[in-house]
C-alpha cells in the first residue's frame, strides 16, 4: 500500500501498527529471501570461465580457401564435464598472412553455415533461411542474418593454429 | 493508482469482506504473549506454518540446481553447496529447517494435546493436524535420500526394507517406494516427485483446510 | 460486525451473505466476549505481535544456518559394506524400537506395524478416545499420563539410538591399515566354529565385516574374556546370546580370535 504520505501533524495509532508490520513484514521477507534470490541469480554474476587455447592442427595446413576444423573444447558446465570435452568446429581460411578463423554459428537463429553450400560460389550458406555471407564472414545484405559471423581468437605458436574464444563482430 | 486498481476490483468480486474477514476478527488475550508471557506456547502453529514457508521457498530454489539423477545428483548438491553464492545458506535453511519444521510442529502437536484444544467441536481439524504431521515425516524421509550420498543411500535403504516388512501391502508398499529392483536410479526419480510434487500438495491442500477451520472455529477458550 | 460494507455499490450482489452460513446455534464462542479479558484485531495488533515472535526466530534459525554447515557425506556407493545406516534424528525412536527382541526377527511386525500403528492410530482418534468436555490437563490423568509416558520413551529411545550409533561409529575400523591385516590360522578348528555359528553372517568369512564390525585384529582391543563376555551380552547392534554352541566351542573362539592380531605392535616389530 504506497498511499502519498499525508502531512497530518500525528500519524493514528493504527497507521502507526501498520507501518510497523509493513517494516517487520520486509525484515522477515529479507531474511529469507536475500540469500534464495543470490543463489538463484548468481550465474549472471559469476565470470565466464577463461577460454584455453586449443590446438587445432599445423598452421601452414590453411590456405585461401576456408576449410572445416573439428575440435574439443574442455567445459566445465556447472558439476558436468563431457568426457573428452565438447565437439566444436571453425571455418579456417589464411587472408594474406593473417589466419581468419569463423564460427560456423550462422548470426540468424544459430543454424550452422557452410562454405559454399547450396550451390552458392564464394560465400558461406545458412541453409535454415537462406542466410548468405561473404568469404571474410560479412553478411550479405538482403538475407536474414544482422550481423557477420563471429570470429575466433587465433594464435600461433610453435607452426601450429591455436583457437581461443569466440568473439561477436558487431551488428552491420 | 493502486486504491483505483483495487477499487475496480472490488466492485466487481466485492473483495473487501474477505480480507476483512481476517483481519478484523477478535484475537483473545489468552494467546497473546503480550498478555501472558506463557501463551507463548500458542505461537508453535504460526511458528510451524511460518518455518513451512522457508521450506517450500529453499525447496524451489535449490531445485534450479539440483539434478535427481543418480549420476549427477550428488554432484549438482555439492556443486550448488560449495560453488554458488550462498549455497550453503541456502541448503542450509532446507536441512536444517527441516529439523526446526518437525521440533515445531512437535511442540505445536503437544500444546493442543495439553490444552485439550482438540475436543468438541474441533475434532475434525485435530484429525487434520495428525494428517499434516503424517506428510512432513513423508517429507523428511523422501527428502533424506535426495543429496545421494552415503547417509542417505543406506537409511533408504533401511527405510524401504522396514515398509517391506509390514504383512499383505508390504512387498507393494516397497516396491512401489524403491520403482526398480533395486535402491537406485528409478527410487531416486521417484522419491524426487514425492517430495516436490506429490507431499507438498497434500500438503498444502490439508494446510488450507487446517486454516480454514480455524478460522471458522476460532481459537479454543482459555483453560 | 466485521464486515463492514461501506455504502457502495457493489455491480456484485449477492443474496444475503451466502459465504458465511447462518449458524442458529453457535458451537463455539467467536468474539469471545464471554470470557474476561481482552480482545484485539488480528490485523494489525496481534499480527504484529506474532511476527516479532517470528522475527526472533528467524534471527535464531538463520544463526544456526550460517553456523552449522549443512552435512553432505561421499557419494552413495551401494558397494560400501562398512557403511553404517542411520535414519535422520526424528526416526531415531522407531528405528531403536525395531532392536528389541519383541520387535524383531518373527515379531517385526510387532515394531513397524503394531506399535507405531496403535500409537497413531490412538493420537488420530485423541478426540474420541477422550470424550470427556474437561480440558484441563491435570484434570484428565489418562490422557496427560499416557501422552508424557510416551514422550520418555520416545526421548529414552531416541538417546538410546543416537549413543550406539556414536559406539558403533567410534568402533569402525579408521584408517587404512585393515587392508594389509591377515585373518591369522583359518585352519584352526575354531573357524570352523566362527562359520558354523551366526558370527559369521555379520562379520564376513575372512572377518571383514558386513553388518557387523571386521573383526581382523581384534585381538589388539581385547582379552579372550572380554571377547567371551561380548558373546554373551552383545554390543552396540549385536543382541546378547548370539553364541549358541557349547562353553567349550565359546572358549576355543574366543582364543582364537585373541589371535587376530594386526602383527604389527611396535614391540614385536624391532
Amino acid at each position: 500500500m504506497s498511499e502519498k504520505k499525508e502531512q497530518k501533524p500525528s500519524i493514528s495509532r493504527r497507521r502507526f501498527l501498520t507501518y510497523s508490520i509493513a517494516s517487520t513484514a520486509g525484515f522477515l521477507a529479507s531474511g529469507v529471501l536475500y540469500p534464495m534470490v543470490r543463489f538463484a541469480i548468481d550465474p549472471l554474476l559469476q565470470k565466464g570461465s577463461d577460454t584455453k587455447f586449443v590446438d587445432v592442427g599445423p598452421a601452414d595446413e590453411f590456405g585461401p580457401q576456408p576449410k572445416s576444423v573439428e575440435f574439443h573444447i574442455q567445459r566445465k558446465d556447472g558439476w558436468y564435464k563431457k568426457p573428452g570435452g565438447e565437439k566444436a568446429t571453425a571455418w579456417v581460411m589464411k587472408t594474406g598472412s593473417d589466419i581468419l578463423a569463423l564460427s560456423p554459428i550462422c548470426k540468424h537463429l544459430g543454424c550452422t553455415v557452410k562454405w559454399e553450400g547450396g550451390g552458392h560460389k564464394d560465400h558461406y550458406y545458412c541453409p535454415c533461411h537462406g542466410g548468405l555471407y561473404t568469404k571474410d564472414g560479412t553478411n550479405v545484405p538482403g538475407t536474414p542474418p544482422n550481423a557477420p559471423l563471429d570470429m575466433y581468437e587465433t594464435k600461433v605458436e610453435n607452426g601450429r593454429l591455436m583457437l581461443g574464444a569466440v568473439k561477436p563482430r558487431g551488428g552491420a | 493508482m493502486l486504491k483505483s486498481m483495487y477499487e475496480w476490483l472490488d466492485k466487481r468480486i466485492d473483495i473487501t469482506p474477505m480480507w476483512r474477514d481476517v483481519a478484523d476478527h477478535e484475537v483473545p488475550e489468552h494467546v497473546n504473549p503480550a498478555h501472558h508471557f506463557s501463551a507463548f506456547i500458542y505461537c508453535f502453529g504460526g511458528l510451524t506454518f511460518f518455518i513451512v514457508v522457508i521450506q517450500i521457498l529453499s525447496g524451489m530454489f535449490l531445485t534450479m540446481y539440483y539434478v535427481p539423477d543418480i549420476e549427477n545428483a550428488w554432484k549438482s548438491v555439492h556443486y550448488l553447496q560449495n560453488e554458488i553464492a550462498f549455497g550453503q545458506i541456502v541448503r542450509g535453511m532446507h536441512h536444517w529447517g527441516a529439523s526446526v519444521s518437525i521440533v515445531m510442529l512437535f511442540l505445536h502437536t503437544l500444546r493442543v494435546f495439553f490444552t485439550g484444544s482438540y475436543k468438541h467441536p474441533r475434532e475434525f481439524n485435530w484429525v487434520i493436524g495428525m494428517l499434516l504431521f503424517f506428510v512432513m515425516l513423508g517429507l523428511g524421509f523422501t527428502g533424506y535420500l535426495l543429496p545421494w550420498d552415503n547417509k542417505a543411500y543406506f537409511a533408504t535403504k533401511v527405510g524401504i526394507e522396514i515398509a517391506a516388512s509390514v504383512p499383505i501391502i508390504g512387498d507393494a508398499a516397497a516396491s512401489f517406494l524403491q520403482g526398480g529392483e533395486v535402491v537406485g536410479a528409478q527410487t531416486l526419480a521417484r522419491f524426487f516427485a514425492l517430495h516436490v510434487f506429490f507431499l507438498p500438495g497434500i500438503l498444502l491442500a490439508l494446510l488450507g483446510a487446517h486454516f480454514f477451520l480455524i478460522r471458522k472455529q476460532g481459537i479454543s477458550g482459555p483453560l | 460486525m466485521a464486515h463492514n460494507h461501506d455504502g457502495k455499490d457493489k455491480e456484485v450482489h449477492y443474496v444475503g451473505d451466502s459465504r458465511v452460513p447462518q449458524n442458529k446455534k453457535k458451537l463455539y464462542p467467536k468474539d469471545y466476549s464471554e470470557y474476561p479479558g481482552n480482545t484485539e484485531p488480528f490485523f494489525p495488533n496481534f499480527l504484529l505481535k506474532e511476527w516479532m515472535v517470528a522475527v526472533v526466530v528467524l534471527v535464531g534459525f538463520l544463526a544456526l544456518v550460517m553456523a552449522e554447515e549443512p552435512p553432505l557425506g561421499e557419494q552413495a556407493d551401494p558397494t560400501n559394506t562398512g557403511f553404517l545406516p542411520v535414519p535422520d534424528w526424528y526416526f531415531l525412536f522407531l528405528y531403536q524400537l525395531l532392536k528389541f527382541k519383541w520387535a524383531s526377527g518373527p515379531f517385526v511386525v510387532v515394531g513397524t506395524v503394531i506399535v507405531p500403528g496403535i500409537a497413531f492410530t490412538a493420537l488420530l482418534l485423541a478426540p474420541w478416545l477422550d470424550r470427556s468436555k474437561e480440558r484441563r490437563p491435570f484434570k484428565r490423568p489418562v490422557a496427560t499420563s499416557l501422552m508424557l509416558i510416551s514422550l520418555v520413551a520416545i526421548a529414552i529411545l531416541t538417546w538410546e539410538a543416537e549413543d550406539e550409533h556414536e559406539k558403533q561409529l567410534a568402533s569402525l575400523p579408521k584408517g587404512s591399515s585393515e587392508e594389509d591385516v591377515k585373518i591369522v590360522d583359518q585352519n584352526d578348528p575354531a573357524y570352523e566354529i566362527y562359520k558354523n555359528q551366526a558370527c559369521v553372517n555379520c562379520h564376513g568369512e575372512q572377518l571383514e565385516g558386513i553388518t557387523g564390525p571386521p573383526l581382523k585384529g581384534i585381538g589388539d582391543a581385547y582379552s579372550a574374556e572380554q571377547i567371551q563376555h561380548i558373546m554373551d551380552t552383545g554390543k552396540g547392534q549385536m543382541p546378547a546370546g548370539m553364541f549358541q554352541g557349547t562353553p567349550e566351542e565359546k572358549r576355543k573362539l574366543a582364543e582364537w580370535l585373541t589371535k587376530q592380531k594386526t602383527g604389527k605392535p611396535k614391540s614385536t616389530e624391532h
